[in-house]
């Protein structure tokens, strides 16, 4: 499997670097943009829409192209050397779904810490790092932000593995390339149906996870945080805003196993190139 | 002498086609087989499913005793035929991918097989015409000392001059304690490297034997018996 990631990374580097390069200085253009601006009314709205829309395309472009990688397994020639190598379906799709991460995780990386450095570079007054991480601690806790980042991923891998499940499902099903874009349908239907689930499952068992007090309970009994209005707005970190509905969350990883078995299981068994 | 593959009553059914139909065969070790036949014949088919491309509808494959999967992909080494190799690559790293992937690859042969091909290891698969593509895929695919070799249609398409280089490199490479199958419509050229010949048609083996026994037994080459079986429309 690591072989194969090898490749894919040797395959997609190209691309996905000129795609970071585009936006790095995309975002350099925009501080500097802000920075020379000389209508502070409109200095903020322009500054954040410029930001999400690059944030956006990055995504979209990059999305889009990891995409694409495993669709042309699936459709193109390469298929033919791909699934020819002596590796189990599930370490084909292992390989490709790792790789879609790792470039998510580093494109995700060096744009926050390129924002960082902007903001300490184009910063008018003494910007210091030491008082901005302290004000987030203070909002939200280490283990919330580990928690919050492990679920991130797992969401992206969750949300890879429909994607990926969709398409193989999409390749058995109609053997025309003509109508493999198919899959998106497929891909819709199947996320309203594992959505409409986990809201049964949540609304069948409300029991929640508190990350903070480690205290199982309904979200009555958890939630009792409080947001006082004063001079300063103020939520308190010591009661948690992290409650995982416990229900929910292993449905979610048994999903995970399901769609990643399931396509590693129709590359291998089941598709007709 | 036991099989190197083993095909009982296999039948691939497509929605509205039959593409292969209770075909029965059993290759030998060390033989180099001749499966010949028209565009649509059902060569490609049955190749796809011994290399694990393809699944059958029904019935039995097995290659060195055992069932079409990842330990079957190690010991079969595939020409197929289209251009599979990775667009973005160079040469080089198709080699390297081959070294990877393939314990039995012999890079020191691949060199040999580069440089009687005219092919250096810098080039860029993107930029190779068809006949160089199929001259590199081939020298990836004879650089490995495989149990068993499947070329499907390997000159077709290509200039003579390539075709003599392919034709050259397959006989000189070709390993005597391994197996090859080689799928064609062009038998005049390749009728020579066959000890044994499989005429598929419409998804049918509609004769199969020896190649020196039928050119003896029907006093014809096995061209002239392609021509009498599949030219009678």
């Amino acid at each position: 499997m690591v072989k194969l990631m090898k490749y894919e990374i040797k395959g997609t580097y190209k691309i996905l670097l000129g795609i970071l390069a585009l936006v790095l200085i995309l975002i350099t253009g925009i501080y500097m943009y802000s920075r020379d601006s000389s209508n502070f009314l409109n200095f903020g709205a322009i500054f954040m829409t410029l930001s999400v829309l690059v944030l956006f395309g990055t995504s979209l472009a990059t999305f889009l192209y990891i995409v694409s990688s495993f669709k042309n397994e699936l459709y193109e020639d390469r298929g033919y050397l791909t699934f020819t190598l002596p590796l189990t379906g599930n370490q084909i799709v292992g390989a490709k779904l790792l790789v879609a991460m790792f470039w998510f995780f580093i494109l995700g990386l060096a744009i926050f810490l390129y924002n960082l450095m902007m903001i300490s570079i184009f910063s008018t007054s003494e910007f210091d790092f030491s008082e901005l991480f302290k004000a987030v601690g203070q909002v939200v806790s280490v283990k919330e932000i580990i928690i919050g980042v492990i679920g991130g991923i797992f969401n992206l891998a969750n949300f890879f593995i429909l994607i990926y499940f969709s398409m193989a499902l999409g390749r058995v099903t109609f053997r025309n390339k003509k109508i493999g874009g198919l899959w998106f349908v497929i891909f819709l239907v199947l996320s309203g149906l594992l959505a409409f689930i986990q809201v049964q499952i949540i609304e069948l068992f409300p029991y929640y996870f508190d990350i903070n007090t480690f205290k199982m309970g309904t979200m009555e009994e958890l939630y009792n945080f409080e947001i006082s209005i004063g001079n300063e707005v103020s939520i308190s970190s010591e009661t948690g805003i992290f409650k995982l509905n416990i229900a929910s969350s292993i449905y979610n990883i048994i999903e995970l196993i399901v769609l990643y078995l399931g396509t590693a299981y129709l590359i291998e068994k089941k598709i007709d190139l | 002498m036991s099989n190197i593959v083993e095909i009982n009553n296999l039948t691939k059914k497509y929605a509205n086609k039959t593409a292969l139909d209770n075909v029965n065969l059993n290759i030998e070790r060390g033989k180099v087989v001749g499966i010949l036949g028209p565009n649509g014949s059902g060569k490609t088919t049955l190749i796809k499913i011994l290399t694990g491309l393809l699944r059958q509808t029904s019935g039995e494959v097995l290659i060195d005793g055992n069932k079409v999967g990842v330990k079957t992909k190690s010991a079969v080494s595939y020409l197929p035929d289209r251009n599979f190799l990775y667009k973005w690559m160079r040469i080089e790293d198709a080699c390297h991918m081959y070294k990877d992937f393939y314990t039995d690859f012999d890079e020191a042969k691949f060199n040999e097989l580069l440089a009687f091909m005219n092919l250096n290891r810098s080039m860029k698969i993107d930029s190779l015409s068809k006949g160089m593509h199929e001259k590199l895929n081939l020298a990836l695919v004879l650089s490995r000392n495989a149990k068993l070799y499947i070329l499907d249609e390997p000159i077709a398409g290509v200039d003579p001059v390539a075709r003599d280089q392919i034709l050259d490199a397959i006989i000189n490479n070709y390993n005597e304690d391994s197996s090859m199958i080689i799928t064609t419509h062009l038998v005049r050229d390749m009728e020579s490297m066959f000890d044994e010949v499989v005429f598929l048609k419409d998804g049918q083996i509609v004769l199969t034997g020896n190649a020196e026994a039928l050119r003896e037994e029907k006093a014809k080459q096995i061209e002239e018996i392609y021509k009498e079986i599949f030219g009678e429309g």
